[in-house]
């Protein structure tokens, strides 16, 4: 989701299409060497994690000893040419077999265009994941399940270990603790948040990490998708106040702060605290070596829906068969390994990243607490997850509202109008 | 005697083969993909895979569907705005720096080079240089304003609504000021002197001399500099997107038709291929209509 943002190169992409060029796929036919009967088989799994490719030679090994005859080769592509390229690389048999699709709202274009197969009486293990995760790689009209889960992403505040001890600063427990906390640093002139405002893309992150228990996260979300609640009632907008409410507490000229600026204000010590995804330990941990990090989740203001320190999570992306390949079944009976713990063992150890299989625990510890805190109190990821289907998205409208709102642009209840004005356009509730 | 140069006799085929190779890349890379958006525009699409024929629906969509159809006369108004002050700022600016170098020939090519020295590089690098610059945590310019004393004046210049498409303007200058100044450097070495000596002779002061005589001679460079700066402004996405992203900046504050574009096509939904080419199309049609519009009427303000 990253990547999708900034990709200038994309528009080469279309440039391709529109001469009518060959598919990506077509100068390397690998994938359709195995079909003759008997032969060995080589499928190709594309994906848009280029850092990753080492590993999965590793953890794609474990399946070519178990499974004599196939090969699997993962082919990644550049994040933000991804989804073009498998656009195209789908609607062919020199395509993937098997694909990293994007998750929610952004898999279902290609879902329209028949181009990945329903799993769901082909991956038996499917049934043990729980159904919020499902969700992500679900098509909306039909409601099947069109990949394996394979990564969970979950937000929180990620924190400066030894500027909290240098304060005496513990964990939050309360939102009283919260704020004292932030006070404290403020008064001690540290920045207490390192918050992304100019890349819009952060701000309904934000608003989720601040705002969910306010409005109450799953429960609030089951009564949307019902037709009994909406952004512009109370419970959501005052979200957006709540988070807001923290602005004292960000950084000077916040206005004009992009992502990688405030990234480098936290790595760089100047900021106690990054309300962000998960993702970002790995960046943090390598972009300044001695951090210690911690992380924690913002506990429920006075007046919250809920009681619970709420965190917001969702899936990343999921493993999914290409309706075009020539080797279907050898790539159904790898979809469904990727389905068992024993890939998603392999899959965080080797990754660093939360695999989306259930049971399976984390060896990073950092992230077995971020998994911990989210399976016993999950949120979802509201304007992106479950909004975002049709066009526009809520997560487009959202970044676009919340941005003239902490601009002061519009208050709450704009922005928030914002969003359901666009999502009525194609949005049916299910009561 | 020698034989010299008639284009009245030059052989068809030498024509062909010298203009052969440019037209075949021409129409391969730019007539070909107009003609597929324009093709494409009318039928609904599922991801890659081409659905019904819907006639005038996608333009319906795009022109109708919330926030989109108010986005564009927005970022439309902000191409008009974002040509206007590169008209006023870069444009004046570049006129004033090539009559100072006409004036004084002394380093008019040491100058030259370096006023097009910007040129060279991509835009989308000027753009995340410029933005590191303005960065209101890291960046020089803010750091520089609140040491000599002017802390009131450092603030989040990309990330004010207020201030963003100034500054969008004057780094776009910034880069390319070079143009209009080598234009106006070569239209200004083509009047002739005379006709200033004659001015000078009636008793015209330097700026009447400058004005009722060198400017309506330098008209047609002029109209050039406008179309160009006005093709360039409308197609604007490369500079924007580096300093603002996709979404145009703070608030949209610098949303402009390209990056409007950019979203439809690659960050829109299953039928983006359908909808962006329409909105293309249009884009394509004010561009094309206005730019032949003001060539007519600078043709027409132009001294023989």
């Amino acid at each position: 989701m990253i990547g999708r943002r900034s990709g200038l190169i994309a528009a080469l992409g279309t440039l391709a299409l529109a001469i009518g060029a060959c598919s990506p796929g077509a100068s390397d036919g690998g994938s359709d060497s195995g079909s003759g009967a008997g032969g060995d088989v080589t499928l190709e799994v594309w994906g848009w994690r280029q850092e990753d490719a080492a590993a999965y030679k590793k953890i794609f090994a474990t399946y070519e000893d178990a499974n004599p005859g196939v090969t699997v080769k993962y082919v990644p592509y550049k994040a933000d040419e991804y989804d073009t390229i498998l656009r195209t690389g789908l609607s062919d048999a020199n395509g993937p077999d098997v694909a990293q699709l994007r998750s929610y709202g952004l898999l279902q274009p290609l879902v329209a265009s028949d181009s990945v197969v329903a799993l769901d009486d082909e991956v038996d293990a499917l049934a043990e994941f729980p159904e919020a995760t499902l969700d992500g790689a679900r098509g909306v009209e039909d409601g099947k399940v069109y990949g394996v889960p394979f990564a969970l992403q979950t937000l929180h505040v990620i924190y400066n270990k030894k500027i909290f001890a240098e304060h005496g600063i513990e964990e939050p427990e309360t939102w009283d603790d919260l704020n004292a906390a932030f006070a404290t640093l403020k008064g001690a002139d540290v920045t207490p948040l390192s918050a992304t405002i100019s890349d819009t893309w952060m701000l309904p992150i934000q608003q989720e990490i601040f705002g969910a228990t306010t409005y109450g996260g799953h429960a609030y979300l089951d009564r949307m998708l019902a037709g009994q609640a909406s952004f512009t009632d109370k419970p959501w907008v005052d979200s957006l106040t709540t988070w807001k409410n923290t602005s004292q507490y960000w950084e000077a000229n916040f206005q004009g702060v992009n992502y990688a600026d405030a990234q480098a204000l936290f790595t760089s010590g100047q900021a106690a605290a990054f309300p962000g995804g998960v993702w970002e330990l790995a960046v943090f941990s390598q972009a300044n070596p001695e951090l210690e990090l911690g992380i924690f989740n913002v506990p429920p203001p006075p007046g919250a829906a809920a009681t619970e320190t709420l965190v917001p999570g969702y899936v990343d992306g999921s493993y999914g068969v290409s309706a075009k390949s020539p080797d279907k079944e050898a790539a159904l009976k790898l979809v469904n390994w990727m389905a068992s713990p024993e890939f998603g063992q392999a899959f965080t150890e080797q990754l660093r990243q939360i695999s989306a299989v259930p049971e399976v625990v984390p060896t990073d510890e950092l992230l077995a607490e971020a998994l911990e805190a989210y399976t016993a109190n999950p949120s979802p990821y509201v304007t992106y997850a479950y909004f975002s289907s049709g066009e526009p998205t809520a997560w487009d409208l959202a970044s676009e509202g919340l941005s003239k709102y902490v601009l002061g642009q519009s208050s709450a209840q704009e922005a928030a109008t914002h969003i359901q004005q666009g999502v009525d356009q194609w949005f049916k509730p299910k009561p | 005697m020698r034989r010299r140069y008639r284009p009245d006799r030059t052989p068809l085929g030498w024509i062909a083969g010298f203009t052969l190779p440019a037209l075949v890349l021409y129409g391969l890379l730019i007539v070909v993909p107009l003609v597929t958006a324009f093709y494409y525009g009318f039928f609904r699409w599922e991801g890659t895979k081409q659905a019904e024929f819907t006639g005038l629906g996608n333009y319906q969509e795009v022109l109708t569907r919330y926030p989109l159809g108010e986005q564009i006369p927005v970022a439309l108004w902000h191409n008009v705005l974002f040509f206007v002050g590169t008209m006023a700022i870069q444009n004046t600016i570049g006129l004033g720096l090539a009559v100072m170098l006409y004036r004084n020939p002394r380093f008019k090519r040491f100058f030259q080079a370096v006023f097009s020295l910007p040129y060279l590089i991509s835009p989308l690098i000027v753009g995340y240089i410029w933005s590191l610059l303005l960065s209101p945590s890291f960046g020089p310019i803010n750091h520089i304003l609140e040491s000599v004393g002017l802390e009131s004046w450092a603030r989040p210049w990309l990330g004010e609504p207020d201030t963003a498409l100034p500054v969008l303007i004057l780094v776009n200058a910034w880069q390319w000021i070079g143009g209009p100044m080598l234009i106006f450097l070569a239209a200004l070495g083509g009047i002739p002197r005379e006709l200033e000596e004659a001015a000078s002779l009636d008793g015209a002061s330097a700026a009447r001399a400058f004005w009722s005589v060198r400017f309506p001679l330098l008209m047609p460079a002029v109209g050039v500099i406008t179309v160009l700066t006005f093709i360039g402004c409308f197609n604007i996405f490369d500079l924007v997107y580096a300093l603002g992203g996709s979404d145009g900046g703070p608030g949209g504050a610098m949303d402009v038709l390209g990056l409007l574009y950019y979203r439809t096509a690659f960050e829109g939904g299953a039928n983006a291929i359908g909808e962006s080419s329409a909105l293309a199309m249009m884009i394509f049609l004010v561009i094309f209509g206005v730019s032949i519009a003001l060539e007519r009427v600078l043709r027409r303000r132009e001294v023989s």
